[in-house]
Order: C-alpha cells, then structure tokens, then sequence
C-alpha cells in the first residue's frame, strides 16, 4: 500500500491516532517531508470533497475527516514545517466565528470544515464571538477573510458591530468579510458593508474564492 | 420495532365479514360463464346451476381449498438473476394499471394516446428503479393490434428489463402464448414453473361474477404457476353496496370463490389476495381511485388477506387528478402510505394518475422516491443500548468547546444511512442554491431523471436463435383472425369488452 493510500484509509476511518503515528513516523524516517505529507493530505481532501458533492459520502463524513485531518496538521506537520522555518501554502486564512449572542454552529462549522477541505487555512473561533475576539484573531493569524455567522434576528446585528469596530480601528480594507445565516440576506450583507454573502456552506466557498481574488 | 400494521376490523367483525361471505358463497354462489370452469368446479363439489350459470361454494370447499395456497412466492426477472419474495410479512411494490394516456406537456391537451414506445420506456424506466420490482403491461400500446399486444409485450419485456413482468389474464389463447413465449426465454416449461416470471391478474366482475375470457387465462396461469392477482374493482354505491363494509364483504367471496378455481385447476397455484376496489362518486357516479376511502378497503382487504395468510395486493399512489398538481400529489401519498401501513404486500399503480388511465414516466421516478420515503415509515424505530446513543450524549453535551454537535461524530457516521432515508428528487436546499441550481420544480427535476434514465439504458442482448424464435412466434400471433381468437375462447360474440373498458372486436366488420 502506497504513503497515500494508507493515508487516504485513516482519513476515511477517522482514525486520528493512526494519521499521526503515521505521519510522525515517516517524518522521523525521513521517508517523507511535512510538505510532501501536506499535499498528500490536500489530494485527499478533494477526493473527500468530490465524493461530497457526488452525494457519494454525507456531511459526516466530510466534516470528521476535516477534524481528523485538521489535528494532524496542527500538531505534527505545522510544528515539523515551522521548526525548519518554513511557512505552509494556503488559498488564504479565514477567521471564522458565530458572533454574540449566538450560540448556533452547525451551519458554520460546515463552512469551516468546507473551508478547510478547500485548502484554506482556517481558525474556526466557536460561537459567541466578540468583535474584540473576531479582530484580535485575524490580526494574530494575518488572517485575509473574517467569517461571520449569525442564526438569530436579534443577533444579526453584532455582524454590523464587527464591521463598525473594524473601520473604527482603521483596518476594514485588510480583511474581507463574509455573512451568513438564516436571517441575514444578499440586502443585509450590502446594509452593513460585507463584502460577501452566501445561503449556505457551498455557496460560501464560491463567495470566498471569488472575493479574495479580488 | 416495525410499526403495528393499521388493523380496521376487530377480530369479531372479521369473523363475522367472513361468515358473511361465506353465506354469499352457498346460497348464490358466482355466476361463472365458462362452460369449461363450471364442470370442473362441479367435478370438485361445488354446486352448479346449469340455466343460471350460478356456482355455489359449500364453506367447506372453500375451507378445503384455502389450505394449499402458499403464503409466499419468489417472482424472477427474465435470465432468473433477479429475485423478489413476495410474502405475508413484507412489503414489495410494483406498477399496474391501465394507462391509455401519457403525460406530454407539449400536447395541447397535457396528455396524448400511449403507443409502443411508450410502453417500452415505462419498462426501462421501472428496470432502473429501486424500489419498484414488477412492470406490468401498463402503458398500452395503442398502435399493436389487440390481439397481438401480449406477444409484443413479452418481446419488450425479455428486451428491456432485468425485472418480472405481468400481464393480464385475458383468455387462454394469449395467455398460453404468453407462457410458450416466457417458455423460450428461459429455457422450457420447467424452468418457468419452477422460477416464475410473470404476474397475472385476474379480474372478476363486481357482484359475484367471473367472465369467461378471465377463468380461461386463469387456468393457464395457475397450471403454470405463475403467480396471479385475483383483484375484483368493484364500487361502492354501483358495483357493490356504498358500505365499504358490504363492499369488503361482496369482493371478500368474489376472492375466496376465485381462489377455491385457481387451486382445484392446480393445488399449489400463487395467488394474490388482491384489491383495486375504490368508491363511485355520489355525485358524478365517477370512480374515486384517490378517495380515502380506496385507502379503508385497501386496509380491510389487507387484514383479511392477513387472516388467510395470502399475500396481498393492492394499489396505492392512486389520484383521480387530470394533471400533476397538488391533488395528485396528496391522494397518491395518502393511498400508498395507508396501503403499506395496512399491511399489503404488493402495492401497486406507481406512475399513473387519472384513475391510472393516464401515465407519467415523471411520476414513476417521483413514486420510486415516496415508496423510498413509506418503506422508512414502516420500517419504525430501532431500538438498541446503540441507536439510544447514551454515550455520545454524553460526551457531546459535555464537551468543553462551545457549539459542538453530533455531525462529526463516528456514531452519527455509523447509523446515518440505516436511520435516515436520502430523497433523490426532494429538494431540500436552502433557496439561494435551489435558485443557482436553475429554480427547478419537482416536476421538472423528475423530468430530467426520466431522460437520463432512458438515455443511459441499455438494451439486453440476445441470443440470435431465441430472438428469430420470438419474432416468428410474433408472427404467427399477428396472423391470427379474430374468429380464431374467439373460437379459442368458446366466445360467440362479435365484440369482447375487457375489464379495463378497452373493447376488442373485429376490425372488418
């Protein structure tokens, strides 16, 4: 069995214990670099992908190999790629959060996880995120996109907040940022300034690609 | 558990249906027109008046009778590979109807006259589906001479599915060729009567009554044992009391009097316990065939089946609309759903409307899909220490990070596909994707399906030998006169209706 067949196989089994015995272990062998490893994990994140939107596989599926995939990276080949001084390519970092008073994730989470099995960097803050929260972290990370979610009439509103506090501190031109939610529409997005909107996880990938080229 | 079947008599009130039709048997019997059927019932006891042609059945005989029809039956596809066990415990679903009409929005009318092609579509079409295991002649073919619509039928039928195929029993002549055809096709009589193919249907005529060209092609079918669908459609208020009580009563002994034939022709014969009896609209004295009341007799007819241990048949996805709107949606729901709560095990009709004289290929595919939806109904909930799912409660609704849900989890990946049923024409997505997605009604997404489905199906090859075979038979079929047809029928009349309203007569005359 190939590198990436056994990879694809822990992918698919969700067996994060495996992935990264794995990979730490090719890494200590030398068989195998961190960025070598990375796009091995890439591949499969489109195969995953594919077998998705050909309604092979479910959001499950997607979503758990993301996670499985996701820690892996952030605790074996992100530190193996920093300790040689050397930087991971992304499509681009997206901070991405449910804002206050909201405590709804699911349809976030699906677009982080969407995200991430696209190639995108992605620091998925939870919910109930604070404008503080959502600037801070995008200002750690470089961060290109800022995601918000909002599931509520009543917390749409902290959207705009964050956009307020962005321009407030001078820094709404270095991010773009993306609405979304059950309440919110392409109307609102334009209202409070976004730069994007989407109706749902698919739709979002579309929205982010084509706002980052910008 | 599976769910409890819908139970419309209480154990009293089937007993006493079946004391009544058993009344209805001994004291005025069926009138049977078949001089040939009379004698041999008589040769096994039952009491016959030759001037009225009246058949009496002692409760005994019936009783008798009851006791050699098999509780299941496996139904096989053309080359034997596909298989289907119809049972008194399960469900199975199936086509059936007669559909003079096909869906064609680009008709003036929104419907046109069936033809051939149609009718081969229809079989290519059920040969795709999931959850559909039978085509029976549905789709009439308009443009086939009469009498040679069988023969052409079985030739589409070993050419275009992997799936069995019913037809009806209408007289002896064409039903013997349907068996000497099915015969060639897989390979001798044995094979055939070993391995079934073929469904009959045997229609007797509300109240009371069996015509001969029915108990003629009855008699094949049970010799070979393929087996056959005894469905009286009587009305209730015209061809049966309006109580669908005395309705279930009067088509209860027109059953059992069918039944008792098939097994003194041949103990052992299949048989389905069947129904397509709905109501007459008291205001039109139109048949109801989405009525929720088809949807009551279905039932009854289905416990009664239950209480002979008999498979049964009946129909669902029955709609009395003229178009594919709303109506038509909620009657054929309505009709399957309470159909297979009942309890039946052969439901049929799918993708017919307008009393299932009108066809639609769109709404075959979309019947494919709610049959999907009612098979999850009745399959109910499971229960285990697993499908609890204590554990990953826990563990979700414990978990430090805020908005964490049970999407990733592995228990959600191992039970989503046994607990959940995936719609493949439903649209449930959010209304920015459903617009991108070109803002497609279910019609027109069924529609799409039909095409691709016909345009990626493969016809199946045969042997040049068996296929020579077939056409000659066809030809000889064709060359037949219709004094021909009805000598072999011991018919002497210039016309035949058949049960479905269609008439045959002869064409010079």
């Amino acid at each position: 069995m190939s590198i990436e067949e056994k990879m694809k196989n822990l992918v698919v089994e969700w067996d994060e214990d495996g992935l990264k015995e794995f990979c730490s272990s090719l890494l200590e062998q030398k068989r195998s670099s961190a960025e070598e490893l990375l796009k091995i994990i890439g591949s499969i994140m489109k195969f995953i992908g594919d077998q998705f939107e050909n309604e092979e596989i479910f959001l499950p599926d997607l979503i758990g190999a993301a996670n499985v995939v996701k820690t892996v990276i952030d605790e074996v080949l992100d530190p193996a790629i920093r300790a040689i001084g050397g930087e991971k390519n992304t499509l681009g970092k997206v901070v991405i959060g449910t804002v206050e008073s909201d405590v709804h994730s699911i349809g976030k989470d699906l677009v982080a996880s969407f995200l991430f099995s696209n190639g995108f960097e992605v620091y998925n803050l939870g919910v109930e995120v604070t404008a503080e929260e959502f600037i801070n972290k995008a200002e750690e990370v470089s961060a290109d996109i800022i995601g918000m979610s909002s599931l509520l009439t009543m917390s749409m509103d902290f959207q705009k907040q964050v956009i307020e506090e962005l321009i407030k501190r001078g820094l709404r031109d270095k991010y773009k940022v993306i609405v979304g939610g059950a309440p919110t529409s392409e109307e609102w997005a334009k209202q409070i300034g976004a730069d994007a909107w989407a109706d749902d996880a698919i739709e979002a990938i579309a929205a982010i690609k084509k706002i980052i080229k910008n | 558990m599976k769910l409890k079947k819908i139970d419309v008599f209480s154990q009293n009130e089937l007993e006493e249906i079946h004391s009544a039709s058993l009344e209805l048997l001994a004291s005025v019997g069926m009138k049977v027109d078949s001089d040939k059927a009379r004698a041999i019932l008589q040769q096994n006891g039952a009491e016959v008046n030759e001037d009225t042609h009246f058949v009496k059945f002692s409760e005994s005989l019936i009783k008798e009778k009851l006791k050699s029809v098999p509780s299941s039956f496996t139904l096989h596809g053309p080359d034997g590979k596909f298989k289907a066990t119809v049972d008194v415990n399960h469900t199975e679903f199936a086509t059936i109807g007669t559909p003079v009409k096909i869906y064609d929005p680009d008709h003036d009318k929104g419907v046109r006259k069936t033809v051939m092609a149609d009718t081969i579509n229809q079989i290519r079409i059920v040969d795709s589906l999931e959850n559909v295991i039978c085509s029976h002649i549905d789709v009439w073919p308009n443009d086939i001479k009469y009498t040679a619509i069988h023969a052409h039928c079985i030739y589409q039928w070993v050419k275009n599915t992997k799936k069995p195929y019913g037809l009806g029993c209408l007289g002896r002549l064409a039903s013997q060729d349907m068996m000497n055809l099915a015969s060639l096709i897989v390979g001798g009589d044995e094979e055939l009567i070993k391995h079934p193919r073929l469904v009959g249907f045997m229609n007797p005529t509300s109240p009371l009554h069996l015509p001969q060209l029915m108990t003629n092609g009855f008699e094949v079918f049970t010799k070979y044992k393929q087996p056959t669908i005894i469905a009286p459609e009587a009305l209730a208020g015209t061809s049966s009391p309006v109580t669908l009580a005395g309705l279930i009563t009067q088509t209860n002994a027109e059953i059992l009097g069918s039944v008792a034939l098939s097994q003194i022709y041949n103990p052992g014969a299949p048989i389905f316990y069947g129904t397509v009896s709905h109501i007459t609209d008291m205001r039109t004295g139109n048949s109801a065939m989405g009525s929720v009341e088809m949807g009551l007799i279905t039932a009854g007819i289905a416990q009664l089946a239950r209480y002979y241990n008999i498979p049964s048949r009946g129909p669902g996805c029955g709609s009395d609309s003229k178009v594919l709107d709303l109506q038509n949606g909620y009657e054929r729901m309505q009709t399957l759903m309470l159909a297979a709560q009942a309890g039946i095990n052969y439901i049929t009709c799918a993708g017919t409307y307008e009393a299932t004289l009108v066809e639609a290929l769109e709404l075959l595919v979309i019947d494919d899909d709610l049959i999907g939806m009612v098979k999850r109904a009745i399959e109910g909930i499971t229960v285990t220490e697993d499908t609890i799912g204590i554990n990953v409660i826990k563990k979700v609704a414990t978990t430090e990070r805020k908005g964490v849900n049970f999407l990733a989890e592995k228990h959600t990946k191992d039970h989503m596909k046994n607990e959940l049923y995936f719609p493949k024409l439903s649209d449930r997505n959010r209304r920015a994707t459903w617009y991108k997605k070109g803002a497609k009604d279910i019609i027109i997404r069924a529609s799409e399906k039909v095409t691709e489905i016909l345009q990626s199906h493969q016809v199946n090859d045969l042997p040049k030998e068996l296929e020579e075979k077939l056409l000659n038979y066809i030809k000889e079929v064709e060359a037949r006169t219709f004094d021909e047809y009805k000598k072999a029928e011991d018919l002497m009349v210039d016309s035949i209706t058949l049960p479905d309203g269609i008439e045959i007569k002869d064409e010079k005359k």
